[in-house]
């Protein structure tokens, strides 16, 4: 078990060619399960194996357990990793697979067979063990792959999108696997995706990455509640916020946001912030699970309002997903209970709680920070 | 409709089968007759092929095999093709292994440029080079000798087998190298533990087209090697064609003499050499 961190790393092909990964600064706590989220070619991969010491670190310093390991070999870092297309070496039995990296560190035959046999019955492949892996399925072998990085008994463990190859029902399977993996060893994880679901049911903390920079790190439902910026909003989520240019206006019963489609008041902020932003331009965002057809479901708290043109009505069973127009080119999703009586093209009006509300830089994309968010789970 | 269908579909099964059978059949027998006919050749006499050329043999000259052998050298042929031929191709084989995994596996300055000089040289026919290796042999004091002409087929044979295996390793997963890095083995030892025993089919393929190719060599045989003890099997077979006569029934048994060892080879690396051709088309 051990400490990471990431001080300034950056990754430069080249002196003169693209940065992928830029000042990069990440601590991982010791027993931490940390999650890189970013879309593809956000540099999370790039970060993940300079860890791994597999690509050279063009500045900044790594740290692995208070040892500065920069110039470390990959095989001297004491850390395993989990790779997307599992990796398993073909000629190999999956017993040999999970050997290995044993054998080639001089453990006694004796140890390297109680590790293996302690890996293979706690993953459930003690009958597998002489097979080859062209004989297992795609979970079986992201098990052995898991089993080999278990058996290393390594300071920390790395994973790079280890469920992408797996169907959906393998993937839910294999992500209680490693869960419970991580409970039961309390080693450092470091988890690279781009699926969401993974990063917020998996990680203890999530730094989300863009266009090689870290945009957010915290943990899940902060991160969800509280977005830093518009592209954070957007990527965690499913549908993505809601987001439409306003200005910020002032009148007699406070501040408020409105644009041609929607009104809504700013109760967040404190009055010096939203004074400052007065008929400045600001990017406006709602969840889509913050939209409510029906202004009585949100009570007595102030509602705000927005208007749009019906696109798409998509009944998904449990809820229904409605598609609306709000400016030209610009569209939003409401999540609705199951029924709900529009047709294509009819305007309507949707209500939100004005707490739902966030607002961000029209240039920057920063979240112009307010008071905390109405937080579900209190 | 389905009904019709299932009546209807043993007949042109059969047809179609019948079909692939003939044709298989005449292709078998366009290709294994003439092997057949040199078979039935090799245990009669010249005087009785010349009789007729194509008749089975009524007595069967096994001692065509004992006189080639001894009395016309052919043990010292033989092991002089063995030497040359297993020492380049191991020679190619290891080396040709190597290169084709450095110009897969690692990105250095020239790796295109290596590449290229490598194909251009399969492109050209390979008799150009052979005025240019005599004089290079004989400068070294290589001509005439099995040493030379080893070098030489090491020579011929290396480009093509670094094209072969490099298209067949630069598929090798980059994520294999990465976990055996990690699992703490250096360069050499995953070209050793990794790539050599994933790259046998198309290692094992290369093998067999250079063992082929070498061991039925005759043209710079023929011009590097004068002496009768340093011959090769298709040079000593040469030897019984004269001007006015040629000893068909000992060519014939020359011929069989040294078609076993391919066949040999053949056999034991088959497997092999169809999973090598056929790798890639399925996944």
């Amino acid at each position: 078990m051990a400490v990471v961190t990431l001080d300034q790393i950056t990754k430069q092909y080249g002196p003169t060619g693209p940065v992928v990964v830029d000042h990069v600064d990440i601590h991982i706590a010791d027993g931490e399960f940390m999650v890189l989220l970013g879309p593809s070619g956000c540099g999370k991969s790039t970060t993940l194996r300079m860890i791994a010491g597999l690509e050279e670190i063009s500045s900044g310093k790594l740290s692995i357990g208070n040892r500065v390991v920069n110039q470390v070999p990959a095989k001297d870092r004491d850390i395993a990793m989990v790779f997307q297309s599992y990796a398993l070496y073909p000629h190999m039995s999956v017993a040999e697979n999970l050997a290995f990296g044993l054998r080639r560190r001089k453990f006694a035959a004796a140890e390297v067979d109680r590790r293996v046999s302690e890996a293979a019955s706690i993953l459930g492949l003690t009958p597998l063990l002489e097979r080859k892996p062209s004989a297992l399925s795609g979970g079986q072998r992201q098990r052995v792959a898991l089993g080999r990085a278990m058996v290393r008994e390594p300071m920390v463990f790395l994973f790079d999108e280890p469920l992408s190859n797996l169907d959906a029902a393998l993937r839910v399977n294999t992500r209680t696997e490693i869960i419970k993996q991580h409970k039961r060893l309390g080693s450092t994880m470091i988890y690279v995706t781009h699926d969401q679901v993974e990063a917020m049911t998996m990680g203890t903390r999530i730094c989300v990455m863009n266009a090689g920079k870290v945009a957010q790190i915290g943990a899940p439902l902060d991160v969800y509640w509280e977005p830093a910026d518009t592209f954070v909003a957007r990527f965690l989520g499913s549908p993505p916020m809601n987001l439409a240019s306003a200005m910020v206006a002032s009148s007699a019963t406070g501040h408020g946001a409105r644009s041609a489609s929607l009104e809504s008041p700013l109760t967040r902020w404190s009055p010096a912030v939203l004074g400052s932003l007065i008929d400045k331009k600001i990017t406006f965002g709602v969840r889509a699970e913050d939209l409510f057809m029906n202004k009585a479901a949100l009570g007595s708290e102030p509602a705000g309002l927005v208007r749009g043109r019906v696109i798409a009505v998509e009944p998904l069973g449990a809820e229904t997903l409605l598609l609306i127009e709000v400016e030209p080119g610009v569209e939003w999703t409401a999540r609705l209970p199951r029924h709900v009586p529009v047709s294509t093209d009819e305007i309507v009006e949707l209500y939100y709680p004005a707490s739902a509300a966030f607002i961000f830089d029209a240039t920057t994309g920063r979240a112009v920070i307010g008071e905390a968010r109405r937080d579900p789970r209190q | 409709m389905a009904d019709t269908l299932a009546e209807r579909a043993p007949l042109p099964r059969f047809f179609s089968r019948g079909a692939l059978a003939l044709v298989l059949g005449i292709y078998t027998f366009y290709t294994l007759g003439p092997f057949l006919w040199l078979m039935t050749m090799s245990v009669r006499t010249t005087a009785e092929i010349s009789t007729d050329h194509y008749a089975f043999p009524k007595k069967f000259h096994w001692e065509q095999f004992r006189i080639a052998w001894i009395d016309s050298d052919f043990a010292t042929y033989f092991w002089n093709s063995t030497i040359v031929v297993v020492s380049a191709v191991a020679v190619v084989t290891l080396f040709g292994a190597a290169a084709a995994h450095a110009l897969a596996r690692y990105r250095f300055r020239g790796n295109r440029a290596v590449y290229g000089i490598l194909f251009s040289s399969i492109i050209f026919p390979p008799q150009i080079t052979l005025i240019s290796l005599y004089q290079i042999l004989v400068d070294y004091n290589l001509y005439n000798s099995l040493l030379g002409l080893t070098l030489v087929y090491v020579s011929l044979q290396l480009p093509l087998t670094v094209y072969l295996l490099e298209g067949f390793f630069a598929r090798i997963p980059q994520d294999l190298f990465d976990a055996a890095k990690i699992d703490g083995y250096g360069d050499l030892e995953i070209f050793r533990r990794i790539v050599l025993p994933i790259g046998m089919p198309a290692i094992a393929t290369t093998l067999i087209l250079n063992f082929i190719q070498l061991w039925n060599e005759f043209l710079f045989a023929v011009v590097l090697i004068t002496d009768p003890d340093k011959r090769t099997l298709p040079v000593g077979i040469r030897a019984f064609m004269g001007d006015h006569f040629q000893d068909i029934g000992m060519i014939a048994t020359g011929v069989m003499i040294s078609v076993i060892p391919v066949i040999i080879v053949y056999v034991f690396f088959s497997e092999k050499l169809i999973r090598g051709m056929t790798a890639g088309a399925i996944k």
